[in-house]
């Protein structure tokens, strides 16, 4: 066998090697067009050395002639790869090049098949042998064809789109590149110049072109496996980090997450993959992963992550998940949401973070709110009592006085049954008005749970409840009630009951402040009206005031100015507003007296928002309490309990109203 | 409304059902009643002249029911008052008492309670009312005197015989004897001790000394 079968077949098949790897890895990575554009040249280059070493060894014209005629379908392929190949994994070389580059050279291949022997050639009239570096090749003999001038001037365009090309990847700074792809291809492109010679008969030596573009072909796939090893040790450094990161998750409890839009799969940390119960691998759809949130939660967190997507907005929410052992955790997460560049979300990425403990610690701080609340709340209806009990006596004398009307009215001769008729319509009425006393007051002794009565609340509504629960005790005291109402009053988001109590406090403290006046001057008046997105109440009497300095302090716990005081009213009135994120405070009046004023946030178009939703629980009290001090009302609210202390402080509230209370039992 | 003929009870008292019902237990009784909503409002309309009694809440917003004793005090009326009360107006009852209250039932009133109070009311009512009718017939009867009756009748129910009356006097015992029967036709007595009965309730002092040396 020649040596030269033996190198153009090695070179054949070296090219197949490399273009069946690329192939393979086009095959995994679809869209990794570069790799099939690889192969496509590879194949060809090979395809050309094996057409070149067949016309070496042909023996006949005919034989010839078709090898040069279908040469052209490999050349053509190459050609064309190699110029999308620069395109798309350089991204240098000019556009209109490259498209006169494919006509021109299809063009070439369609004259290649209409003409009757080739482009190349007129006819092929004889085949001449000679020796060649001690082997004997076979070389054409005929007439040349001049319309092979445009396959040469597509050859000459394909040279200056490489030396166009490796300018610009050179500029670019990527000297290497540039020097292997551009230099390689600019040097093949010269080469292949021998062709044309050979045929118009200036040179004498076999066709090498295969061996041209095989140079080009091994820079190539230098390159790229330059890319993949890049890739697989980039590979290896992400492994590594994952586990970095794996490990800072774990032990910060975090659970890191990732959620792509259009395939809905997501991804999440091993640890918390495990711990919601879900396998090692495999993908998790949306639906799976909020099937593991606690029933109640999952509307909150399917509206939040739509006004994430929707509005890209940056993703919160506290939802209970329910791992796969069965217990309940509160988890905090959030996410930012990704975009294409047209501006389409594409992605979100987020975090999640295990907050039981906090959740416990603040809905724990919330009962003993609740409790102190109800205590004082139970406490000052003891104080009302004769007074709820007289507004019981009128209902009860109407029923008693009618019902004996009643009785006489039949003992009569002729019973008016219209009359009878009345009275006993008026009992009902009685008995309902005498129900409703008792309903109102048994409102405000049940303890309730905390976070269950979170409903809209008209603000006016609570006054007339607070004033016509108060109505026999402000006449008792000769107190003269004035209202002010504001008309459509915004609803303000909250515990009704509390914030009765709030007011009831306020009405009774003004009240007291006023026991010292003459009748006249007993005058009270109650405010609302709505200002700048929020609802205020304000208690105004005609009192003694508030003596100057102690205005800051009268929202302190035990600090009282009254002889009976526990000093606890205000502060539970105070704790109570800022659990609903409002604000509490105290002015002087000009005429003597003092004014108490409380404003809460009206209600939000957005009611599903979630801060309005969980006004009262935990997450809300830890939100104010930690900010009262600066936020809230810093006239009022300056020597604020640290977060920390407040629950403490809230215990020893409830031990020292039940104390109290024993003693009182006593 | 005008007030019926006869003894009308005034019921008083803010609350419209309870109103509404005390009057109606009157009513099945047989009594007339006249309602009103706050002590304004009864001031506005009373007429003194109209026999009865009261029936007060005591407890009521702005004028309460003791201010309305007491206006009605100040107004000489002498209509009785029976107190309404809830429990625990201690310290109003005490405060009504004083004001001269004529009784105090406590809320719910029953009719066992209510209907004798209310009849002793219009009774004490009718009583006061006879004495006081006397009382202005006797007023009348001295009013008609002249000085010199009045001088003389003032004498006699002191106790002097006429010769001495005519002395203090500087007249004739004759004319003395004049207006002394004068004095008894006018004031339409037959004896002095009937006369001397009916000056001390209208209280004219007899005089029963000589006078004081000038």
């Amino acid at each position: 066998m020649s040596w030269i079968t033996v190198v153009w077949s090695i070179n054949l098949g070296a090219c197949l090697t490399l273009a069946a790897m690329y192939l393979a890895v086009w095959c995994k990575q679809r869209e990794s067009w570069v790799h099939l554009l690889f192969s496509c040249s590879a194949i060809a280059a090979a395809a050309i050395s094996a057409f070149e070493l067949g016309m070496m060894n042909a023996q006949t014209v005919e034989r010839y002639q078709a090898l040069v005629r279908w040469i052209h379908v490999p050349v053509w392929v190459l050609m064309l790869s190699f110029v999308a190949f620069v395109r798309l994994y350089l991204h240098a070389g000019r556009a209109w090049l490259a498209w006169s580059i494919y006509g021109l050279r299809t063009l070439v291949l369609i004259f290649n098949f209409i003409f009757p022997a080739s482009i190349n050639f007129r006819a092929i009239t004889d085949i001449r042998h000679f020796s060649w570096a001690g082997e004997m090749v076979s070389l054409p003999v005929g007439v040349p064809n001049p319309w092979g001038l445009i396959s040469s001037f597509t050859l000459l365009l394909l040279l200056i789109f490489f030396v166009d090309a490796t300018i610009t990847v050179w500029r670019r700074g990527n000297w290497r590149r540039a020097l292997l792809i551009g230099g390689s291809m600019i040097f093949g492109a010269i080469l292949a110049w021998h062709v044309p010679l050979v045929i118009w008969g200036v040179i004498e030596v076999p066709f090498f072109l295969g061996f041209t573009y095989t140079a080009i072909v091994a820079a190539m796939a230098y390159e790229l496996s330059n890319d993949m090893g890049q890739a697989a040790r980039l590979a290896c450094e992400l492994e590594l980090s994952d586990k970095r990161l794996n490990l800072a998750a774990d032990s910060a409890d975090l659970g890191l997450w990732e959620w792509d839009l259009s395939k809905d799969e997501i991804w999440v940390t091993p640890t918390r993959r495990a711990q919601l119960g879900f396998p090692v691998s495999g993908k998790i759809t949306f639906e799976e992963l909020i099937s593991r949130w606690h029933a109640d939660d999952r509307d909150k967190v399917r509206q939040a992550l739509r006004d994430a997507i929707e509005n890209g907005r940056d993703y919160e929410a506290e939802f209970r998940a329910v791992l796969a052992d069965g217990s309940v955790r509160w988890v905090a997460a959030r996410g930012r949401v990704q975009v294409n560049k047209q501006g389409n979300p594409i992605r979100l990425l987020g975090v999640s973070m295990d907050i039981t403990a906090r959740k416990q610690a603040e809905l724990e701080a919330a009962r003993q709110r609740h409790d102190l609340a109800h205590l004082a709340r139970v406490t000052t209806l003891g104080e009302l009592s004769s007074s709820l009990a007289h507004e019981l006596t009128h209902p009860i004398t109407a029923i008693l006085s009618n019902a004996q009307a009643a009785q006489r009215f039949l003992d009569a001769d002729d019973v008016d049954l219209n009359e009878i008729r009345e009275i006993l319509n008026d009992i009902v009425t009685e008995d309902q008005r005498a129900g409703e006393v008792i309903h109102r007051l048994r409102r405000l002794l049940t303890k309730g749970e905390p976070q269950t009565y979170c409903d809209d609340v008209d603000l006016n509504e609570v006054i007339g409840d607070v004033l016509k629960l108060m109505r026999s005790d402000l006449i008792n005291q000769n107190v003269t009630v004035g209202t002010d109402l504001a008309q459509n009053m915004p609803l303000v988001t909250g515990d009704r009951i509390q914030l009765q109590q709030v007011l009831l406090n306020l009405v009774l403290n003004a009240c007291e402040a006023m026991a010292d006046c003459d009748s006249p001057e007993r005058q009270l008046l109650i405010a609302s009206k709505s200002e700048n997105g929020t609802a205020r109440v304000s208690v105004t009497d005609h009192g003694r005031g508030i003596p100057d300095g102690k205005r800051e302090h009268v929202f302190e716990r035990f600090f009282t100015t009254k002889k009976e005081g526990m000093g606890l009213g205000l502060s539970i009135c105070r704790t109570i507003i800022s659990a609903h994120r409002g604000e509490i405070w105290a002015t002087s009046n000009g005429e003597g007296g003092a004014s108490f004023h409380f404003s809460l946030p009206v209600v939000s178009s957005d009611a599903l928002s979630p801060a309005s939703s969980t006004v009262l629980d935990g997450s809300a009290l830890t939100a104010t309490d930690a900010s009262s001090a600066g936020v809230t009302a810093p006239r009022v609210l300056q020597g604020s309990a640290a977060n920390g202390s407040e629950a403490e402080e809230l215990t020893v509230s409830v031990e020292r109203l039940g104390r109290k209370e024993a003693a009182l039992a006593d | 409304m005008p007030p019926p003929p006869g003894p009308t009870v005034f019921v008083v008292d803010d609350d419209a059902a309870v109103r509404k019902a005390v009057s109606r237990l009157l009513r099945s009784a047989g009594i007339a009643v006249a309602a009103f909503a706050s002590p304004t409002e009864f001031l506005a309309q009373y007429d003194p002249a109209t026999h009865g009694c009261l029936v007060l809440d005591i407890a009521m917003p702005g004028f309460n029911g003791l201010q309305l004793q007491t206006a009605l005090g100040e107004k000489g009326s002498i209509l009785p008052i029976i107190f309404l009360t809830g429990h625990g107006d201690v310290s109003k009852s005490v405060q009504a008492m004083k004001g001269g209250a004529f009784d105090f039932l406590t809320k719910p009133v029953n009719a066992k309670n209510l209907f004798p109070a209310v009849r002793a009311a219009i009774e004490r009512d009718a009583v006061a009312r006879g004495e006081q009718a006397e009382l202005s017939e006797i007023h009348a009867r001295r009013d008609a005197l002249t000085p010199r009756e009045r001088e003389v009748l003032e004498h006699v129910v002191g106790g002097r015989l006429n010769k001495q009356i005519a002395a203090d006097l500087g007249i004739t015992e004759a004319t003395v004897k004049m207006h002394r029967a004068r004095v008894m036709a006018k004031m339409k007595v037959q004896s002095v001790a009937e006369l001397a009965r009916l000056t001390e309730r209208c209280g004219i002092r007899g005089t029963n000394s000589l006078k004081p040396a000038a």
